[in-house]
């Protein structure tokens, strides 16, 4: 049946049909026509692949005038008056003629499709048997078919049953029952179950124990967290916008969106309304409007020369794309250029979709060049966000904040309980005592030492750089720095310390240099040092600065936290005085002969001032405030403890008495700073006029001769919902039309991708292409009954994956049964269960979990970094990328949260199948290749895994045959086998005596990873390491069975 | 242990396949028939040709090129300044640039500007038997003209980088086609089972960067054993594929063979196909750990061929380091090999800025040639170099803009007729006007020169039969020895 020359992927595709036939024969080398013959089932899918490219939806590229996607136009002559199809009567159909003909075969030679004997003899039956049509099952509206009625508990299982006996198959006896916990731990969570709860689960011998802990898992914080895996691809949610510079874009609270959502089992109905048209809702909730960040999760670009027209065309189309196939499982694309070849997608409706979302407000291109203006977006380089967005609390941001000021707050106890010693009060009360005497004297907290100024080039003064001081000490240079001027001020503050430097800023009218466009407009930057009267110059650090009045600068996205990096002059303060406070990292102090030198660059404003100070704060815009002065002025014996904590505190950063608890402080207090009051920003959907959308010929987005379209939902479903002149619809009307009763295709889409997680294979395998290219499901009354039961059932996601993990066709053995090999090579008719290569953050979490590493202790919050091969970053700019790992427990969060970098993947995520996410990817490849094998011989990631592992097996027993159990358990949820232990006793015998013999390998291998190593034997520990690499390495550790 | 079969591997990674045969691997029926084929294509003399062992059951052209290596000069050299001789260009410098010429047409960076010309600031002379014009910033590249097919009338459909990328890999701008070198993998496999099939090295100029993406060298809709493998200028050369420090060959080795030895304890007790696959999978990446090392050990390279390559430091991560490896990757049976150079965005100061991108690359493209050429290599070899768009005869400042209408590439070696100038652009440089070469063309080609019919490499992906060359493509025989 194959002859030489046959193309290769209609050789697959002959294979692919025999297992679609599967399901109504046997497959044999000669497989028997099927009784009768279905349209849909065997009739479609033949003249999909090989007639409709050319007589099939698209005028345009049909042939001959033969149509043969629709009955009454397959029944009516062609231009050559001749009928393609007359029922009953194959010789008279001129179809059943040309795919028999040599002469002109059908399809035609250079088509390079043919079709197989058994392919003619099934079309030749169905005409024979009348040429019965069925409408797309897809397309066809819902109805949900009675339960097979032989007496199987769960519905599911009376399909697969039924099927099953037709066969006379039965199915596999159930899973042991650790096994089966592991499994549905997996399953439901990406996490494998502790031994603990498997013993627990085993010695359950109750009604019901299975159920209460599907119960269990589905109530689990991390159900959500594997759920949104899931939905993350469809969404295509990634850290940045995937073109050209690949810039960060503000975005994760969307993805504690997702998790919340599959936490509490959020309808699906709402949920899809709210990512959609959330916006659209009354008086929308914060939550809602971060939802509507899945229409801005489309790729963006800030290239200099890209054509804002040509991109908006380009989200546009991949917002159909995606759109389409998330909630439709349909394949729009084609659509964008032609009508669609195989399906009945019109290129209108490619446009009406598209219509839908004409109102979201974005730019083609996210910056102001000068080639393409931009106005809106003035001022914004590649650091800047991706507008429009909003800020939002962030839960995981808070916690982290209290945490951090329970720490700070435990650390100032600290520093109040070393105040008992005596010598140490006594220095306190001393400075207490000189602070009043400085207040005294300068009653703000700040003291203005007399000003010399001058301009420098290059570092070196001018002839003509004197700069006059005025009244006040003003210095007003009274125009910008040209390239490499800088502006120097040197002041002799006397004898005391020196804990903070102010500058106030006042805009004169003549300012020019703060009137200019704020894209041209750089930072205003200072750096301070001491020169002492022997001529000897000490730079000051500065530990942070702030102003009363800033622009906001970015850092790759994020926002930058205060000024110590440079002040950027809000544009408006024309005529208002502001004030920039800088804090030096360890306050310094000062002979009466020194000199204070504070050089400014970067941006003159037009006057400025300086102050110094004796004093710090944790906010340097509070030094010496109101309240600080109460507590100064307050009597030992009368300090309030409030006010007592804040002298102390004041005390500890002004006067250094304690650099390591000052240095403790400020770290403390930038991270604080660092979690934004627990607040973070996130793109959303902000609806504005639309813009009007036309057909685009050939897709073409310079030709705008096309007619202009209004919203409509896509022609070919049920229910079909349009604009008018006087009501156009928007996305909320699309949203509520997609979870409508009438529209039939989301419920399936839905219900068949949930079966994919639980089983490896959708019931139609192809779960991004529900048309007719795709794949007839394997039991489509299950499938109808699934998508029925979702829907009825208030479109309960949970309701349906209860159903699935309860059945008795989930909870069979996976080990797969050879004498069915042939009758069903797939294993599509479930007479066992799959084994599924867990998914790429699923390797990493078990890995963790299982090391005792994982870090569960919160859900949500902005994206980790895990260890990544250095220098892999190098080809990304604008701007260029560093990447830091995380630190601390951030390191060890789950794979789900990982750095999404659209242009270079984390290696590990992209070795084990995670997709890129440009566009909506409703199904992962599963491969298995070396790359997967290097990465968890040798990722720092796995290999530290490993060692946390050996140490954890290491802390809880001594007989290795005791800690190799454990660890099986701990892995894998049973014991290991006599052969197995022999197997690792040996090999942990070679490796202890290499590592005895090798002890700095043993310190080497010990020092991979963030992680520190315990103390005690390292020839023992890196032998277990090892011993820990290979379990985790074990298919059975990434395979859940 | 299993042996790994690489037949088997083979088909099991058509996608479509995947999904229905995965249960049981290969079903039984489908490998009988694959064995079949092969075996009846072996009987009758048919063509699988040697070295091949991928989707493809036989050559549908006679195999010319085994392997490809493409220099692809990210950022878009200008085509004035190297292959594309325009002296009427220079003789109207700084004037207006007709407007006959450019109405309607898509710029970048020169969008609502006043348009003037750019003569180019070097000078050309020609060179071989052939004499073919090249410019005066390649004096290498000059002494191996007779090597050289000069496509001179390249155009593509795509004006920004990432998107132009996007299409000279794969073909298209949707995001997830596979790209050139995985589509190679898919079809014929790789001659080498000790190295990845597909080999990506990145190098960068001075002037002139542009990101780059790992989407251009993705395999896509394709399974990821089909794309690029990225090694790295420093560090390790492969992601991963050095032991964790304090772990040595040997001790390696041991955790290999007890991971294996458990694998196969796990086989005897759970039928799944997929563990014999991962055993084999094991056996590989510890051969690519074998092999890596010895690959990028430049030791036994004589200094004359450092010379000749023009190599400060072996393994510097310069493009010159780089085509050395290149050509030790060809040795080895890599099937497909792309080197980035970011150099060649010159907006402005385009002088200095193409003569450090030619003093990169020219003697380093020329000594490749040569040495492959002096190896008996060259021939079944296949070359490319080439940027992914072109740039403007209109100045844009003390530069050009990004051009979509006309460039150049050059291919040399595995069949391409040398000592050739094919097609010709405009007077002024601006559009390709004689034997025009659109981007899906010369994959076309490139493929015919492996022996592929590129309407016959197909995958499945969402309904359609994808393939390299979208829905066009001719092959251009003229330029086929």
């Amino acid at each position: 049946m194959l002859r030489t020359g046959l193309r290769v992927s209609i050789f697959l595709s002959a294979l692919i049909a025999r297992s679609a036939f599967a399901a109504g024969t046997p497959v044999a080398p000669t497989p028997a026509l099927p009784e009768v013959v279905s349209f849909n089932r065997h009739i479609r899918p033949i003249m999909s692949d090989t007639c409709f490219l050319c007589h099939g939806n698209d005028a345009k590229s049909r042939k001959a005038g033969m149509r043969l996607d629709i009955r009454e136009e397959a029944l009516k002559p062609t231009k050559h008056d001749v009928i393609p199809i007359v029922p009953g009567k194959p010789e008279e159909s001129e179809i059943i003629f040309r795919i028999n003909d040599t002469v002109e075969p059908m399809p035609p030679e250079d088509a390079h499709k043919t079709l197989t004997a058994y392919q003619k003899a099934v079309i030749r039956r169905w005409v024979e048997q009348g040429a019965v049509y069925e409408s797309h099952w897809a397309y066809a509206p819902l109805t949900k078919p009675a339960v097979p009625a032989k007496g199987a508990v769960n519905p599911i299982d009376a399909f697969i049953r039924e099927k099953l006996a037709k066969k006379k198959i039965s199915s596999s006896p159930e899973a042991a029952k650790s096994r089966l916990l592991r499994r549905l731990s997996l399953d439901l969570t990406g996490l494998p179950p502790t031994p603990e709860e498997v013993a627990a689960f085993v010695a359950d011998a109750s009604p019901g124990a299975y159920e209460r802990q599907v119960d269990r898992l589905l109530a689990s914080k991390h159900h959500g967290e594997r759920m949104a895996v899931w939905w993350l691809d469809v969404a295509r949610f990634a850290d940045t916008v995937g073109f050209h510079g690949d810039q960060n874009q503000r975005i994760f609270p969307y993805r504690d969106y997702v998790i919340n959502a599959f936490n509490a089992n959020k309808r699906f109905d709402q949920f899809t309304i709210e990512q959609l048209a959330g916006d659209l809702l009354p008086n929308p909730t914060p939550e809602q409007r971060v939802a509507t960040g899945y229409n801005r999760l489309n790729m963006m670009t800030r290239e200099g020369g890209a054509q804002p027209k040509e991109y908006l065309a380009k989200y546009g189309a991949e917002r159909v794309r995606s759109v389409a196939a998330a909630w439709f499982g349909s394949t729009f694309g084609c659509a964008e250029c032609h009508d669609h070849k195989f399906d009945p997608i019109k290129t209108r409706d490619f446009y009406e979709l598209q219509s839908f979302f004409a109102d979201v407000k974005q730019w083609g291109v996210y910056a102001d060049y000068k080639y393409t203006q931009n106005p809106d977006l003035a001022g914004f380089n590649n650091d800047y966000p991706f507008p429009p967005e909003i800020e939002v609390e962030s839960p995981y941001l808070a916690q982290r904040k209290e945490r951090t000021e329970q720490e700070l707050r435990a650390h100032l106890a600290s520093m109040r309980e070393k105040l008992r010693d005596e010598k140490i009060s006594g220095e306190f009360e001393r400075w207490v005592a000189d602070a009043r005497t400085f207040l005294a004297s300068a009653p703000g907290g700040w003291q203005q030492p007399p000003v010399a100024a001058a301009l420098l080039k290059g570092g070196k003064p001018t002839a003509k750089g004197e700069v006059p001081v005025g009244e006040m000490q003003t210095v007003a240079v009274g125009r910008n720095f040209a390239k490499d001027e800088s502006l120097r001020l040197t002041m002799q503050p006397g004898a005391g310390r020196i804990a903070a430097v102010r500058l106030d800023v006042e805009n004169a009218d003549t300012a020019a240099p703060m009137k200019t466009k704020a894209a041209a407009r750089t930072a205003l930057r200072i750096a301070l040092s001491k020169r002492t009267a022997a001529g000897e110059t000490q730079k000051l650090a500065v530990s942070f600065a702030d102003a009363t009045e800033k622009e906001t600068r970015y850092d790759g996205g994020a926002e930058v936290i205060g000024i110590a990096s440079g002040w950027k002059l809000p544009a408006d303060t024309l005529g208002r005085r502001i004030t920039g406070v800088w804090l030096l990292e360890t306050p310094e102090s000062f002979e009466a002969e020194d000199q204070l030198v504070v050089t400014v660059t970067g941006e003159a404003a037009s006057s400025l001032q300086v102050f110094t100070s004796p004093f710090a704060a944790a906010n340097p815009l509070e030094i010496a405030a109101p309240a600080w002065r109460d507590a100064l002025a307050a009597t030992a014996q009368k300090r309030s403890g409030k006010q007592h904590e804040l002298l102390i505190e004041t005390w500890l950063l002004s006067t250094a008495a304690d650099r390591a608890a000052l240095a403790r402080c400020q770290e403390l207090m930038a991270k604080l700073r660092d979690l934004r009051d627990g607040r973070a920003w996130s793109m959303v959907t902000e609806a504005v006029e639309p813009m009007a959308l036309r057909i685009l010929p050939r897709g073409n987005w310079q030709d705008e001769t096309g007619p202009v379209v209004l919203p409509a939902t896509p022609s070919f479903l049920p229910g079909r919902i349009e604009s008018t002149a006087e009501k156009r619809l928007t996305r909320l009307d699309l949203a509520r039309w997609i979870v409508s009763r009438e529209n039939p295709i989301t419920a399936r889409t839905v219900v068949n991708r949930l079966w994919q997680i639980y089983f490896g294979t959708g019931l139609s395998a192809v779960l991004d292409d529900l048309g007719s290219q795709g794949e007839p499901p394997s039991h489509p009354e299950l499938l109808e009954w699934l998508a029925g039961e979702f829907r009825d059932h208030g479109w309960n996601l949970r309701h349906v994956i209860r159903l699935i993990v309860t059945s008795a066709t989930y909870r069979q053995s996976s080990s797969l049964r050879p004498e069915l090999r042939e009758i069903d090579p797939a294993n599509r008719l479930l007479a066992s269960q799959n084994p599924r290569r867990l998914e790429a953050e699923f390797v990493r979490d078990n890995a963790l979990a299982i090391a005792g590493a994982l870090n569960l202790s919160a859900i949500g919050g902005p994206s980790v970094k895990p260890y990544q091969p250095p220098g892999y970053y190098a080809a990304i700019q604008f701007p260029n990328r560093d990447y830091m790992a995380s630190e601390g427990d951030e390191q060890w969060r789950r794979g789900v949260y990982m750095h999404w970098q659209r242009t270079f993947l984390h290696p590990m995520l992209a070795n084990f199948d995670a997709p890129g996410r440009d566009e909506c990817a409703a199904q992962r490849v599963v491969s298995n290749t070396p790359q997967q094998a290097l990465t968890l011989l040798n990722d720092p990631t796995f290999v530290e895994a490993a060692r946390l592992f050996a140490a954890r097996l290491m802390g809880s027993a001594t007989a290795d045959e005791t800690r190799m159990r454990r660890a099986y358990q701990i892995a894998l949820a049973r014991d290991p086998n006599a052969r197995e232990l022999a197997s690792l006793q040996s090999f942990l015998a070679k490796q202890r005596e290499y590592y005895r013999a090798n002890e700095s390998d043993a310190e080497k291998l010990l020092g991979i990873g963030l992680a520190p190593a315990p103390a005690g034997d390292r020839a023992e520990l890196a032998a277990w390491t090892n011993l820990c690499r290979v379990v985790l390495n074990l298919q059975e550790v990434i395979t859940r069975y | 242990m299993p042996r790994f079969d690489p037949a088997a591997h083979a088909l099991s990674i058509n996608r479509r396949a995947f999904l229905t045969q995965s249960a049981y691997g290969l079903g039984g029926l489908a490998f009988a028939l694959l064995q079949g084929k092969l075996a009846a294509a072996t009987a009758s003399g048919a063509t699988r040709p040697a070295g091949w062992n991928g989707v493809l059951p036989q050559a549908h052209f006679p195999v010319k090129a085994k392997r490809v290596i493409f220099l692809c000069m990210a950022g878009g050299p200008s085509q004035l300044e190297t292959f594309d001789w325009k002296p009427m260009l220079k003789q109207l410098h700084g004037e207006p640039f007709p407007e006959s010429f450019t109405q309607g047409q898509q710029l970048a960076q020169l969008q609502n500007t006043v348009l003037k010309a750019r003569g180019a600031f070097t000078n050309f002379s020609k060179h071989g038997q052939a004499g073919i014009e090249i410019s005066d910033l390649f004096p290498h590249l000059a002494t191996v003209a007779d090597e050289l097919c000069v496509i001179r009338s390249m155009q593509t459909e795509q004006i920004n980088h990432d998107t132009a990328h996007a299409f000279m890999n794969t073909g298209s701008i949707i995001k997830g086609r596979p790209s050139m070198g995985s589509w190679l993998l898919y079809g014929l496999g790789a001659e080498t089972q000790d190295l990845p099939g597909f080999i990506v090295l990145n190098s960068q100029g001075k002037f002139g960067l542009q990101p780059i993406s790992a989407r251009q060298w993705s395999s896509g809709v394709l399974p990821s054993r089909f794309q690029g493998i990225q090694f790295q200028s420093r560090g390790g050369a492969v992601h991963y594929v050095g032991n964790p420090e304090g772990v040595c060959q040997s001790t390696q080795r041991q955790v290999v063979e007890e991971i294996q030895r458990l694998n196969g304890f796990l086989a005897d007790e759970q039928y799944d196909p997929e563990i014999a696959t991962r055993i084999a999978q094991y056996e590989m990446a510890f051969k690519m750990q074998a092999s890596v090392p010895e690959l990028t050990d430049f030791r036994n390279e004589p200094q004359e061929m450092l010379d000749l390559y023009g190599i400060k430091q072996p393994g510097d991560g310069s493009f010159a380091s780089n085509c050395l490896l290149a050509r030790r990757l060809a040795e080895r049976g890599v099937r497909m090999i792309q080197l980035y150079h970011r150099a060649w965005d010159h907006h402005g100061e385009i002088e200095p800025g193409m003569k450090a991108g030619a003093k990169d690359v020219d003697q380093a493209t020329a000594a490749l040639i040569k040495d492959l050429k002096q190896r008996g290599m060259l021939d079944d070899t296949l070359i490319l170099w080439g940027g992914e768009f072109g740039r403007t005869p209109m100045a844009q400042g003390t530069g050009r803009d990004h051009h979509i209408l006309a460039f150049s590439v050059f291919m040399a070696g595995g069949g391409v007729k040398p000592g050739v100038t094919y097609g010709a652009t405009d007077e002024l440089g601006y559009r390709a006007i004689e034997n025009v070469v659109n981007v899906h063309d010369l994959h076309a080609t490139m493929l015919a020169l492996m022996g592929i019919d590129h309407r016959r490499l197909t995958t499945k992906f969402q309904g359609l039969d994808v393939r390299l060359t979208g829905i066009a493509g001719e092959v251009v025989e003229e330029l086929i020895v």
